[in-house]
């Protein structure tokens, strides 16, 4: 736009059409929307409190994603499909604290590796039960899974156990003790960058290369754009749709075993509630609720801007009550903004 | 031979060389939907290089043959052989396989994916056999999507490769549908209506890509009712009425009217409906009437009695000005007078109250409430004026009105108390335009009045047309059945890139001119 301004000689009519030009860009791009929804919030913040510019709040902010990064990402293949999964962080919780009492009672010095690979199988076997009876039932996937979260979540608090489990096993307690940076300020104090961030960073690389390098990939957003014309034309309905929430499992998997990491306890009642802010952080990245569309830097800058307003708001004076709002007002935007895409 | 053309009785094929064994045969396949028998038992042998032109009316089984061939759905019995060998039936992938590539009326295009992916992506599916968890060859999808485009003449342009398809125009589309099926190796090309949204220039580039198919020994199976067009490229026609095979023979051997009988049954009736028009006052004016990227300064008016005809490709706006007269989509600009008062309708509801019924193109998913009784159907715009005692809807009024409604327009049904799913096409046509009739129109807008309907309910429907505009209604009729306007209307438009091209008298107007308007030829130069 700055060229434009520039350039006194630009009659009017070209202008609009690069105005116009520009607002399509930026509707083919949603990330953008997003991205610059961050920069806004960041600039006001940090203008009103410059304590938000600290290298102990960037850590806050980063450590803060990874369990909602992890069910974002799950949640985007999902929605890519053309699917909506509620039922992940039952399926995490359910399988945090069932694999932590196992390791705890059974096997206290399992290895954190298989612990997370435990972890995955039990929440990937959870999802594509999801798939299947998404597939065989031909049911909407928000009525399954809102029916399988709600019979996992019972089967957890009824046959596993409702008690706190504030023993983790030491393999897991120190995973999540493990830094990946230490930074001293300037006045001492001392803030680390736990290094389970980078799970985050490999789910997100993962899921990038598995929706953007394989056929399966592929196959999501077809099966996303229009189901009937991608069976036509050779796509395996089944195979996408247990793959699409057995991927969703396995990542929630994951994201329950970093949650009771971090935080140092396993609460069976932790984890459930924030479904919907998971979806929202996902469609302020970009992806539409209709599916067919959505992108894994969209998806992680979506869950940035979630976990920025519900952490900093609070540095200016922001009662936390408030986040909500401005969350809502967010969702609300964005998706105005992404529906003017469709209709363009 | 010539004694079988003389008596009318169809060829039943068996009349040309048997050069090379067949690529597809088909052997007495049958299937039932629900009770109603939509293939008898039919037979058809595909040879190499050939092509061949599936004719018959809507609803004689050609698109159920089809998607049988093409894997999307399977056979109740028959026999289907690829090259001698039985295959059972085929699923989609086995069909592509198998080398069976099919271009869909619909086109079939993901409408998020890019061209690149449209066209390329595939071919590496079903070299995969179907299994998903392979890489993504991106190499391979850009050089096979490069060379199936330039072989249907589209750009290979990385900023053409990466484009959306659902921002393209209907008309690439197609060609974009055309080189997904020529991409990988196919050895059948089926193709459904490919014509449909093409312009004459389009089509020549279209039968020039088929004759390059059939060099390289490719079979090419058009589906299609456009006899002019079959005669123009050639080949062996293939008739089907009711579920059977009724004919075979070489498309040149036979005139467009033993074809047509053929096809119908009947003896092709091309007669006007329109007989002694009475024209009342004026009764609509529409003046400059325009929506951005749809349709500019449009300007017509008619007189009550007066059915005018609007007619046009398929991105010609025609569509979006009959839903712009409806407020489905209201206009950007312009004006809509009716009896001297604007009603420039922002929404349906301005429509309905100013007293325009729109009978919109897809009954499916624009009109009706297909789980719903017909009764609700019909009654839906004028459920204010049934409001009985303490404002709830007066059940036995609704019936009469409905009954009323099904008796005048000949609806066959035991009970409005069915659903309207369980009617035939025609019969759900005549309900929704029963329903727009409740609420007594000065205007009916009827879009694509009889897509999707047979001949007997045709002439159910033109004979009703006919009779609201003799009882003084204005009734415009947008449709791409160019001799259903000629048939029917006072006058015709023809559009094309938004704007009213052409004008004409219905009366003294013949169908090849017509289609000439409607194809960029413009008639002026041609006439002259």
């Amino acid at each position: 736009m700055t060229d434009t301004t520039f350039n006194g000689a630009t009659p009017d009519g070209n202008d609009k059409a690069s105005l116009g030009s520009a607002w399509r860009w930026l509707l083919r791009h949603p990330p953008v929307v997003t991205f610059s929804l961050i920069v806004l919030v960041c600039l006001v913040v940090g203008a009103i409190n410059t304590d938000f510019w600290q290298v102990s709040n960037l850590f806050d902010i980063l450590r803060a994603s990874v369990v909602r990064g992890l069910f974002a990402l799950g949640v985007l293949v999902v929605l890519a499909s053309g699917g909506i999964d509620v039922s992940f962080t039952a399926i995490a919780a359910f399988v945090m604290y069932t694999v932590t009492m196992l390791v705890t009672n059974l096997l206290p010095g399992l290895p954190m590796p298989v612990i997370l690979l435990v972890a995955a199988a039990g929440g990937a076997c959870f999802g594509a039960l999801n798939g299947l009876l998404v597939h065989t039932l031909r049911a909407p996937s928000l009525i399954v899974t809102i029916g399988t979260q709600y019979v996992i979540r019972s089967f957890l608090l009824t046959f596993v156990g409702t008690a706190l489990f504030m023993n983790i096993p030491g393999s897991m307690e120190a995973f999540g003790k493990l830094a990946l940076f230490t930074h001293q300020s300037a006045n001492g104090s001392i803030s680390v960058l736990p290094a389970f961030v980078l799970v985050l960073a490999v789910a997100a690389v993962v899921t990038w290369w598995i929706l953007e390098r394989t056929l399966i990939g592929r196959a999501v957003y077809a099966v996303g754009g229009n189901a009937g014309i991608a069976e036509r034309l050779g796509y395996n309905l089944r195979t996408v749709h247990i793959f699409v929430f057995a991927y969703a499992g396995l990542l929630a998997g994951i994201a329950g075993i970093m949650h009771v990491a971090s935080n140092r306890l396993a609460n069976p009642f932790d984890l459930a509630g924030t479904e919907l802010e998971i979806i929202a952080a996902v469609v302020l990245g970009g992806a539409r609720i209709t599916g067919g569309s959505g992108s894994v830097i969209g998806t992680l800058l979506g869950v940035v801007l979630i976990t920025l307003v519900s952490n900093v708001l609070i540095l200016v004076g922001i009662p936390s009550t408030w986040q909500l709002a401005i969350i809502g007002v967010f969702i609300v935007l964005a998706g105005t903004v992404f529906s003017l895409r469709a209709r363009s | 031979m010539q004694l079988k053309h003389e008596t009318g009785a169809p060829p039943q094929g068996g009349e040309t060389p048997k050069a090379a064994l067949p690529y597809l045969e088909i052997r007495d396949v049958q299937k039932s939907f629900g009770g109603v028998r939509a293939l008898k038992g039919v037979s058809l042998s595909i040879e190499p290089g050939q092509i061949y032109h599936l004719m018959g009316e809507n609803g004689c089984g050609k698109s159920t043959l089809i998607k049988i061939i093409s894997g999307a759905q399977p056979a109740d019995s028959g026999e289907l052989l690829i090259d001698g060998k039985p295959v059972g039936h085929l699923t989609p992938v086995a069909a592509l396989a198998a080398g069976i590539e099919t271009v869909y009326q619909d086109f079939s295009l993901l409408p998020n994916l890019s061209v690149a992916e449209n066209v390329g992506l595939t071919q590496q599916v079903v070299a995969a056999s179907g299994r998903l968890a392979r890489r993504l060859d991106l190499t391979q999808m850009r050089a096979t999507a490069e060379r199936a485009l330039a072989a249907v003449n589209l750009p290979t342009s990385r900023a053409f490769l990466a484009t959306r398809t659902d921002e393209l125009p209907m008309a690439t589309r197609q060609l974009i549908a055309i080189a997904r099926a020529i991409a990988s190796d196919a050895r059948l090309v089926i193709m459904d209506e490919p014509t449909t949204a093409l312009t004459k220039h389009e089509v020549d580039n279209l039968i020039g890509i088929v004759g390059r198919l059939r060099a390289k020994g490719v079979a090419v199976l058009f589906v299609t009712h456009k006899l002019d067009e079959c005669k123009e490229i050639g080949g062996r026609a293939v008739i089907m009425r009711d579920g059977q095979k009724v004919a075979e023979c070489d498309i040149a051997d036979h005139t467009k009217a033993e074809l047509g009988f053929w096809m119908t049954g009947k003896v092709l009736d091309e007669a006007r409906y329109r007989a002694q028009p009475k024209f009342g006052e004026g009764l609509l004016s529409v003046d400059g009437l325009s929506l951005k990227d749809a349709f500019a300064n449009v300007s017509f008016s008619m007189r009550r009695g007066e059915i005018v005809g609007i007619t046009g490709l398929l991105d010609s706006g025609r569509n979006e000005l009959a839903r712009a007269i409806a407020g489905v989509v209201p206009a950007d600009a312009g004006r809509i007078r009716l009896d001297g008062k604007d009603v420039t309708p922002r929404k349906p509801a301005d429509a309905i109250d100013a007293g325009i019924g729109y009978v919109p193109e897809d009954r499916l998913s624009e009109g009706l409430f297909l789980e719903k009784p017909i009764e609700e159907n019909i009654v839906v715009p004028v459920l204010d004026r049934l409001r009985g005692a303490f404002g709830i809807l007066d059940g036995r009024r609704s019936r009469d009105l409905a009954k009323r409604s099904v008796e005048d327009l000949q609806v066959v049904t035991p009970d409005v108390a069915n659903p309207v799913q369980s009617l035939s096409g025609g019969n759900q046509q005549r309900v929704l335009i029963g329903r727009w009739l409740t609420i007594n129109p000065k205007l009916l807008v009827l879009h694509g009045p009889t897509v999707g309907v047979d001949v007997g309910s045709k002439d159910t429907i033109y004979r009703i047309i006919q009779r609201l505009a003799d009882e003084g209604m204005g009734v415009i009729i947008i449709s791409d059945d160019l001799l259903e306007l000629l048939q029917n209307c006072d006058r015709i438009m023809v559009m094309r890139k938004g704007e009213v091209v052409e004008r004409f008298e219905a009366e003294t107007l013949k169908e090849e001119a017509l289609y000439r308007a409607l194809v960029e030829e413009t008639t002026a130069r041609t006439a002259q």
